[in-house]
């Protein structure tokens, strides 16, 4: 499978006459992108914004990250299974609008038996941007007006599937454009000396409302089946997880995965890069816990691993998860490297783990969630007006999103992603 | 610093040079600059700081009557107007370092100025005080007195300007158990990219995250008489009565709650809801029966196989707790449980 991604580099983003990208400036037009989802009755309205980097902007009630992309050749279309049929992707060109994300908002109404829509921010500048990757990005902020008495997962799902149709649609305004970049992504043999390392990714399902998809597939019901890298990069897994924002994985961050990425920088020099096993985690039985982290493991050395990374995402018996993954691992013989988020409680004084195995000897951090953050008032908020809070456990509910307040981290987009593309991490003090 | 860090040292009888075991029943008192090893130390320290004095305690004296020992260290140390405290080194003795490090924290508490001690990382000192106080690892013995001195002046001379200290390798204290975030230079994905070839070549790595060292807990003796037995339900899966009066929060809970089950044959959703903030509760909501299984227990009580089902409910959530929390939670609900002659609970998670 051989894939050719081109980047067309964008510097600046602002509302305009018609959509188009011209010498690094992308302009888009409201009524273009009001039109693409103008047939989806869920949706009411949906206005369209941009945020730059370093702007006194705050971005809240985020359901999703997603990266301007488009196939401009070669099987399938991006996000196969939701925006075209599930035909395998990963070949053939793939245009990308490189330091652009479209970010989806709402007010989601209610929630469903604890496991609601949870706050979601950025700060496009201040103390708080930091520790959202989409701060560096020119956001295209969608802010979308539901129709009455919709349902959660309806809710979600139209909004979900707009965002992909905007991020698609901005990306194909390059279709006959020559890219800035290209890169070529292909793993041709390896040489036999070098050492054989798999990805492992589990991924996120948790009850009716916060799921992971494939293909278009809810990744519910699936155990461990192997991908190729290249299908990450053609929106083969897209986010549906609207939980604890922290430790969300933006679709964003699917498509730029940064273990898939180095894993392919890599191959043929320093390793050879076997493959990818994806896995759903949150399994609620522990036969149905250890039948998915054996079979990761199986997977693993069926390709041909001899050491594997694996990622996660979302917590608690996420983490459970993860430890068994990485035991099973071991036990057959597999080295491991884990990479998983800490919750130290605000002064970092709490054991961070709600899990743990003794074979979990590498371990990655992507920071500690529970750390608090003051952030300072804004002259501009997109995406809602009152900071979500959820049964009085978050503190601050209520809050007038314009205005200062304190936050732990886990209401910041992606802070602790634990999906492993962001650089915040936690160490001995 | 325009004028020197006035410094206090604490030594125990045997450093200060009053004498050994003989002598343990010293009681607290203070004199005029530096005695013994903190004449070292002031060496150390070099013209930014002076010890104006030297507080001493025989360990034994302050092993039987801590709160008057530190009482009376804080006031014979107020009039000096220190900067701040400097303990030991205590190096493997136990009741220095205990003595060290709690003598540590409480000037922290009540001077509201730094301290620092030093001992050997295996002292029973460093257990209880090291998330509170900074401890500069030692040798067991003091023939490791000289590296001791010179790592707790470097670390005093920090921990005077208030500037943010940097990890504990680097600036030579016990890791406190404290986790601090920081922004690294590559993205986790890659870290651990890298930390597997590492890992695979055979060359030496590091955990970003240690792992921990649980304690162990005994468990009870078997029940002797089921038939006997008052049995209590406890849960961490939040089930409250509907409209959560008392609040309970669906994580992080500040606190656990009791709810009486007296004349209850079984939970029913209508009088009672799930709360739990880290699982989808429907289920629990249609039957609370599913977590709390008050329904199989009355059975088994009305069939006598065991002896009474106890009538308070004990109720908190776990989701997102931190360990400190649900230690004190477990504590103080056993106790109660126990001074109600209650003999076996059955605690479900989820």
């Amino acid at each position: 499978m051989e894939l050719e991604l081109g980047s067309f580099i964008v510097r600046e983003v602002a509302l305009g006459e018609t959509t188009r990208l011209q010498d690094g400036r992308l302009s888009i037009a409201p009524d273009e992108i009001r039109a693409l989802v103008a047939d989806s009755p869920e949706l009411r309205g949906m206005t369209v914004d941009v945020a730059q980097p370093g702007e006194s902007t705050r971005i809240a009630h985020i359901l999703d990250g997603i990266e301007p992309r488009c196939k401009v050749s070669g099987p399938g279309s991006i996000f196969p299974g939701l925006l075209g049929p599930p035909v395998t992707v990963g070949s053939g060109r793939t245009h990308q609008l490189d330091g652009v994300a479209v970010l989806t908002t709402a007010t989601i109404p209610g929630a469903s038996d604890g496991l609601g829509v949870k706050e979601a921010l950025v700060d496009m500048a201040g103390p708080a941007a930091p520790y959202s990757p989409f701060s560096r990005l020119r956001n295209v902020v969608l802010q979308f007006d539901l129709r009455e008495g919709l349902s959660i997962i309806e809710a979600t799902a139209a909004v979900r599937l707009a965002g992909l149709k905007v991020a698609a649609y901005l990306a194909g305004v390059t279709r006959e454009y020559r890219p800035d970049r290209l890169e070529r992504f292909v793993l041709p043999p390896a040489s036999s000396a070098l050492p054989r390392v798999a990805y492992l990714c589990q991924v996120m399902t948790e009850g009716d409302i916060h799921t992971t998809y494939l293909y278009g597939l809810n990744v519910e019901g699936m155990l461990p089946t192997l991908l190729h890298p290249n299908e990450f990069m053609d929106g083969a897994l897209v986010a549906g997880d609207y939980h604890i924002a922290a430790m969300r994985v933006a679709t964003y961050q699917f498509q730029n995965n940064s273990v898939v990425h180095e894993l392919c920088r890599l191959h043929g020099r320093a390793l050879d890069f076997r493959g990818v096993i994806l896995a759903r985690n949150m399994w609620w039985a522990p036969g149905a816990k250890q039948r998915s982290a054996e079979f990761s493991a199986k997977l693993a050395r069926q390709i041909g691993a001899e050491g594997v990374v694996i990622t996660m995402q979302n917590g608690g018996h996420a983490v459970s998860d993860l430890m068994l993954a990485c035991q099973s691992c071991e036990r057959a013989g597999l080295k491991t490297a884990i990479v998983l988020f800490e919750m130290a409680d605000a002064d970092g004084s709490d054991w961070s783990l709600v899990d743990v195995a003794p074979e979990a000897d590498a371990m990655v951090s992507t920071g500690n969630m529970d750390a608090v953050i003051t952030l300072p008032p804004v002259d501009r908020v997109l995406g809602g007006t009152t900071l979500l809070d959820f049964n009085q456990y978050e503190g601050g509910g209520d809050a007038h999103l314009g205005g200062a307040f304190t936050t732990a981290l886990r209401r910041i987009y992606c802070a602790t992603t634990p999906g492993g593309d962001g650089r915040l991490r936690a160490r001995a003090a | 610093m325009e004028r020197r860090i006035r410094v206090i040292h604490y030594l125990n009888q045997f450093f200060a040079g009053v004498g050994g075991e003989e002598k343990a029943g010293l009681p607290m008192e203070i004199r005029a600059g530096a005695l013994g090893p903190g004449r070292k130390l002031q060496a150390e320290l070099g013209p930014e700081g002076e010890i104006v004095a030297t507080l001493l305690c025989g360990d034994n004296a302050f092993a039987e009557q801590p709160e008057g020992c530190l009482a009376r260290a804080l006031e014979l140390i107020g009039p000096y107007k220190p900067d701040l405290l400097v303990a030991g080194p205590a190096f493997g003795a136990g009741r220095y370092g205990l003595a060290c490090g709690q003598l540590c924290q409480h000037v922290q508490d009540h001077l509201g100025i730094p301290a620092l001690t030093a001992m050997h990382p295996e002292n029973p000192g460093v257990e209880l005080y090291r998330a509170r106080v900074y401890i500069v690892a030692t040798g067991p013995a003091a023939t490791a007195m000289e590296p001791a001195l010179r790592g707790m002046a470097r670390l005093a001379r920090k921990l005077v300007t208030g500037v943010p200290l940097g990890s504990p390798e680097v600036e030579g204290y016990l890791p406190r158990g404290i986790r601090r975030n920081e922004f690294a230079a590559e993205p986790a994905g890659v870290r651990a990219v890298h930390l597997l070839l590492r890992k695979l070549r055979g060359d030496p790595y590091e955990s970003e995250v240690p792992l921990p060292s649980f304690e162990r807990v005994t468990p009870a003796p078997p029940l002797r008489d089921l038939q006997q037995a008052a049995v209590a339900l406890v849960t961490e899966a939040g089930v409250v009565p509907r409209g959560n009066p008392d609040r309970l929060e669906a994580r992080r809970a500040t606190k656990w709650l009791r709810y009486s089950l007296h004349g209850l044959r079984d939970l029913t959703g209508e009088q009672f809801e799930c709360v739990h903030g880290g699982f989808d509760g429907h289920f629990v909501n249609q039957d609370p029966d599913r977590v709390v299984p008050l329904d199989v227990l009355r059975e088994l009580e009305a069939e006598g196989r065991i002896g009474a089902v106890h009538e308070i409910l004990y109720v908190t959530v776990g989701a997102g707790a931190p360990l400190a929390n649900a230690r004190r939670f477990g504590q103080e609900i056993a106790a109660e449980l126990r001074k109600a002659g209650v003999q076996a609970a059955i605690l479900t998670g989820t």
